[in-house]
């Protein structure tokens, strides 16, 4: 651990994060980003960098470069959300935070897209993901090495560090000593747990098994002008307190005080390519029912595992028929999601299992391989907290429906649920494809994902599924439901070291076009059993070091300092703190 | 005396013999605010006396789905028919009060408001539910009977079973996968069902959240303002019908 960071988390968030005021910029009593002063750049102009959606790995991406003076504009085919007008707390009302568009899914065992794991809007699928924030461990990044599976990062995770560290401060996360992976401390506190979770904790010592609080992206204490967690269970619907983070709150306010114009409700169609040259020159977007064209010298995708390889796909041109970076036939292979089963048990006395945040313990004992399980890899254990309608299904799932629906729903207090991450490999037949009869509103085709499992998928969900009965059972639980389902989505455009087998290299440049870079889940070659969202945001924060560092080409000669020209000229404020009332409340 | 003691869990269909569920009709009747039914295993809670407690966005919501049924723009009159029998089974709603699942079915449907995404065997959502009431038409013939409306309860069980097990054949099931049809319907009703503050009421959930938050989370405890089960049968309410 480096001193620097020692230092920090002694301190546990008593210190601001560097080089980034979000926290600080929000306002006490609205939860809604103030755009009044943001940059607006004309798209007849090339900007620096143009990035395609507003998410974990878009919105980390345009706050580090806009404060380094990069022109940046993302665009983002969802709304700016307004956390009081737009969110309620509500589990059916929050449907409009999921992406709804059409898409198919196939493959033997197929995939549930949508509200399992696809976000819409300013903040992306941050805005609706529990909260957990694990690092990965350092042997996700050498699977192929350690275990003859999957495939090596081009990186290590020893690259990754120093941005999880950062982003840690920047969320802020909230957890405790985390003894596994990289051993390490968390910025805030762990938050209280709750009664079912103190079983499940009981039940897990008597096994052997140590469960630890978090580490979750909430805050625990002061954080700038976001406040303390209310508990209200209600995470997966958007925070509407602003405890959770999510680049709408953690990153896209700091890249607005630096220059960066967030761009909603357009949706990118296409990446343009200077067939002559070989290099993108910007994006066609739609918006208002119009198309438009935003010029940049480089183009960085983050639209997540489905929607990059679509766009890319869909971005055909003489130079490259197939899609976009595609000549090795290598854009949507190796999607992948996690086996994320969960297990609901039922105590004598009730648990409320509403109330909390979902992601309140986790384990991540059995996450590396252990070759006596008969399987590689492994899996984590979380709490999760499902509200009545996702109850509901698991309960039907299991055949029980009419008045035996009813009476195990009346007993909804009664119960709590713990789930688990199984890490699923790599595989090239997994893949995300574009419909050749289905197109959206817009005329473009709609994506397809097939997926289907290995055996070594299959042996390590059962394996996960019996180990969390077993918890429960050693917990005192008197019956239990099993439900099989997934989580997370990674992979799909991997970053490697040989464009044959992947489709950016290890600074998310892709192998056949010098400007255009992914920075979001797709590039992810192997998921471990950690949820995805601090990693691509690392990823992204990365990626934002070795371009402005210049080692890359990403911006063209003829791109300098400020090459577009603005509609409105900003200055972005001196003193980013808003001088209002509330910014008494300065944790500084 | 009391219908169960709660602390233990032999009301659970999975711990009775045959998976039977027990009657609810053994539970106290609701006795503030509503529930489906009328069943009250918290009969002195309702959710909708702690609105004052939301904020204004939620509450103008919920409020709606309660006071403003939508009406059927979706469905024609015969597939409302054959679709309101299947609901009222799927959810156990035999009696008035019944929260109106068809309606708030039929408005997502006509609003074209679907879940993102749809399986590569099955068409688009509209067509399942348009495709639904035929399909239940045909498996009740099946049957020796009519239709799926004009079927005994018995039949109409055994076919609502066979759906929910994959287990239909002929006509429409040829070509719409029964098991993924029963997922796509029933995501909906229960989507439907558990939104409304009725159910809520039934189940003791805490509705909304924003921006009272919650301060008990031990194992049995609750918030001053949350239902307490009651086993006590009401004598005097609890025997009218």
């Amino acid at each position: 651990m480096s001193r620097a960071h020692e230092v920090r988390t002694l301190l546990r968030g008593a210190l601001r994060p560097p080089e980034n005021d979000s926290a600080f910029l929000l306002d006490v009593h609205r939860r809604a980003v103030s755009t009044e002063r943001m940059a607006r750049y004309d798209d007849s102009h090339a900007v620096d960098l143009v990035i395609v959606g507003a998410g974990a790995g878009g919105g980390t991406l345009a706050q580090r470069l806009a404060r380094r003076g990069w022109k940046v504009v993302v665009l983002e085919s969802g709304p700016f959300w307004d956390p009081d007008e737009d969110w309620v707390s509500d589990e059916a009302g929050s449907h409009r935070l999921y992406w709804t568009d059409e898409r198919i899914t196939g493959g033997e065992d197929p995939v549930e897209l949508g509200k399992n794991n696809s976000g819409h809007g300013v903040g992306g699928s941050m805005v609706h993901y529990a909260g957990y924030c694990p690092r990965f461990h350092p042997s996700d990044f050498e699977v192929r090495t350690r275990d003859g599976v999957g495939e090596d990062w081009p990186i290590s995770y020893w690259e990754l560090k120093r941005h999880y560290e950062r982003l840690e401060l920047e969320l802020p996360v909230s957890g405790d000593y985390w003894p596994w992976g990289d051993p390490h401390r968390y910025p805030h506190t762990p938050h209280p747990i709750a009664g079912g979770a103190e079983a499940a904790v009981g039940g897990a010592e008597k096994l052997g098994i140590m469960m630890k609080v978090g580490p979750v992206g909430i805050t625990n204490g002061s954080f700038g002008n976001r406040p303390h967690c209310i508990y209200r269970g209600f995470c997966l619907q958007g925070c509407k307190v602003n405890a959770k983070a999510s680049p709408l709150v953690t990153h896209i306010p700091d890249a607005i005080a630096h220059g960066a114009e967030i761009r909603a409700d357009c949706m990118v169609t296409a990446v343009e390519l200077d067939d002559a040259s070989g290099r993108v020159t910007g994006v066609r977007y739609i918006h208002d029912g119009s198309e438009r064209m935003q010029w940049a010298d480089a183009v960085a995708v983050a639209g997540y595992s489905i929607e990059t390889p679509r766009l890319l796909l869909n971005s055909t041109s003489k130079r490259f028929p197939h899609g976009l970076a595609n000549q090795n036939d290598q854009v949507g292979r190796c999607v992948m999601v996690q086996g994320a089963p969960h297990v609901a048990a039922r105590f004598p006395e009730e648990a409320r299992m509403y109330k909390m945040p979902p992601p309140e313990i986790s384990s991540e004992q059995f996450y590396e391989t252990d070759p006596a399980r008969g399987f590689v890899r492994g899996f984590a254990i979380q709490t999760v907290g499902p509200l009545p309608i996702e109850h509901a299904q698991h309960v039907l799932g299991h055949g029980h429906w009419g008045q035996a629906l009813r009476a195990y729903m009346r007993d909804y207090n009664h119960w709590y649920t713990l789930g688990v991450l199984c890490e699923l490999l790599p595989l090239p037949e997994n893949r995300v494809t574009v419909s050749s009869e289905v197109k959206d509103q817009n005329g473009i085709p709609v994506a397809r994902m097939d997926y289907s499992q290995c055996e070594n998928d299959r042996k390590n969900i059962a394996f996960a599924k019996q180990t969390l009965k077993d918890i429960y059972e050693a917990g005192g639980a008197q019956d239990t439901l099993i439900t099989d389902r997934y989580a997370h989505l990674v992979g799909g455009c991997r970053m490697g070291s040989d464009p044959e087998r992947s489709v950016v290299d290890s600074d998310h440049r892709a192998w056949e076009v010098p400007n255009l870079f992914l920075a979001d889940g797709s590039v992810m070659p192997t998921q471990g059993s950690a949820n995805p969202a601090i990693t691509i945001m690392a990823l992204a924060s990365r990626l934002a070091e070795r371009l402005d560092l210049k080692r890359l080409d990403g911006r063209s000669a003829s791109s300098r300092r400020f090459p577009g020209r603005r509609r409105t000229a900003p200055s972005p404020p001196r003193d980013p703190r808003p001088l209002r009332a509330g910014s008494r409340t300065d944790g500084s | 005396m009391p219908a169960y003691d709660f602390r233990r869990a032999e009301h659970l269909p999975n711990l009775r013999p045959e998976g039977r569920p027990p009657s609810p009709e053994e539970l106290p009747r609701q006795r503030n605010g509503v529930t489906p039914q009328m069943h009250g295993r918290y009969p002195d809670y309702n959710v909708l006396d702690e609105a004052d407690h939301w904020d204004p966005v939620t509450r103008r919501m919920v409020f709606e789905r309660v006071e403003k049924p939508p009406p059927i723009r979706f469905f024609t009159g015969a597939e409302a028919a054959t679709v309101q029998v299947f609901c009222d089974l799927v959810l156990a709603q035999d009696r008035e009060p019944k929260i109106p699942v068809l309606n708030m079915v039929d408005a997502k449907l006509f609003a074209g408001e679907l879940d993102g995404f749809r399986y590569a065997d099955m068409p688009d959502d509209r067509e399942t539910w348009r495709r639904l009431p035929r399909g239940l038409d045909a498996a009740a013939r099946q049957h020796g009977c009519p239709n799926f409306v004009d079927a005994s309860e018995e039949v109409q069980r055994k076919v609502i079973d066979a759906l929910a097990h994959g287990e239909l054949h002929g006509e429409v099931w040829d070509e719409l996968p029964p098991s993924r049809t029963w997922k796509v319907v029933t995501r909906a009703i229960l989507s439907a069902f558990y939104s409304h503050p009725w159910a809520w009421n039934e189940i003791g959930f805490g509705g909304p959240a924003y921006p009272r938050g919650y301060a008990r989370f031990g194992l049995g405890q609750r918030e001053s303002w949350e239902g307490a089960p009651a086993f006590e049968r009401d004598p005097v309410k609890d025997t009218q019908g």
